[in-house]
């Protein structure tokens, strides 16, 4: 099985690109940085882990840098793992335009072609695949400065819902995780305060485990969810 | 000339109508024996918009052009003008 991710470099694409390698999957894992730790990964795992250096604030060079050059159309990609994401945080009143399209960029466009380009792989190779978004808890209960982050990944979650309805004939599924706040660099900016007020707004009274979400995007991924479409799983702790 | 150009169409010809034939027999469908420069492939050939992408995808492996990119493509003709062009 064949598993493009975006995001690897750290957090949680790290802890997925991880599970995944350990579990047997061969991953192509794309990221901006190639740090330390996805270093390690890609010398404990030669030949199951392809990396390439791509900035998806750039929408322009998808096609041929990723799937054209690098993969190549012979490879069948068996499922997506949308986790990369930029977060610009401020309150509305301070919106910058350059920085939120930069954000819609990455967050939104790139994923789009990405699955377009992904969905021509799998009806090539008539592969039943899965896609997997990563959403943000974000989406459904409000956070002060979270506005403009919280909806690209709405924007992605209707996308993913239609995805789902437009080629299940196909058996290709299409899936949102809504992830709580988590302990990764992606919330790194907030004090413990800030931290424990998301938290107690939570029903288990802390943060959402890193494993909780992998175990989540193996179980997606998985035939084991084949009935699986269209839907937004929250692993958020509880946050209702 | 026109008899060069010809015996290569004729070299896209048979490899598009194996190309819909795949997709055809994949969707459970009968193969098509008589297919034209003319064939409209949605009346004719009976695909539908997840075919045609189908058949987009199957051509862009074979030729490296996407017959969709600016725009849709109706008959088989119009493919084989969108391979030549490329």
């Amino acid at each position: 099985m064949n598993i493009l991710i975006t995001g690897v470099s750290k957090g949680l694409g790290l802890s997925i690109t991880e599970k995944l390698l350990k579990e047997g999957y061969t991953v192509f894992g794309i990221s901006r940085r190639r740090t330390k730790e996805l270093e390690n990964l890609i010398s404990l795992y030669p030949e199951k882990l392809n990396w390439i250096s791509y900035d998806l604030a750039d929408n322009q060079n998808i096609r041929d840098a990723i799937f054209k050059n690098w993969i190549g159309l012979k490879t069948p990609i068996n499922s997506f793992i949308n986790n990369a994401a930029i977060a610009y945080d401020d309150i509305v009143t301070n919106l910058n335009l350059t920085s939120l399209e930069n954000m819609y960029k990455a967050n939104v466009f790139s994923p789009m072609i990405i699955t377009k380009f992904v969905l021509r792989q799998m009806l090539l190779h008539h592969i039943q695949g899965s896609i997997i978004h990563m959403s943000s808890i974000s989406v459904h209960t409000g956070y002060k400065g979270l506005s403009m982050y919280a909806s690209t990944k709405g924007a992605l979650e209707a996308f993913s819902k239609n995805t789902a309805r437009e080629w299940g004939e196909r058996g290709i599924r299409s899936n949102c995780i809504v992830a709580g706040f988590m302990e990764t660099e992606m919330s790194s900016s907030l004090n413990q305060d800030q931290k424990n007020r998301i938290y107690n707004r939570t029903s288990l009274k802390k943060a959402t485990e890193v494993s909780s979400v992998t175990n989540t995007v193996q179980f997606l991924l998985s035939n084991k969810s084949n009935s699986i479409t269209g839907q937004n799983i929250h692993v958020d702790s509880g946050t209702i | 000339m026109d008899s060069i150009v010809t015996k290569f169409n004729l070299i896209y010809m048979e490899k598009i109508t194996s190309i819909i034939n795949t997709i055809l027999i994949n969707r459970g469908k009968r193969e098509m024996t008589l297919i034209s420069l003319d064939t409209h492939l949605r009346n004719d050939i009976g695909f539908d918009s997840l075919d045609l992408a189908e058949l987009t995808v199957r051509i862009e492996a074979e030729y490296d052009v996407d017959i969709f990119e600016e725009g849709i493509v109706n008959t088989v003709k119009e493919i084989l003008e969108k391979i030549n062009i490329d």
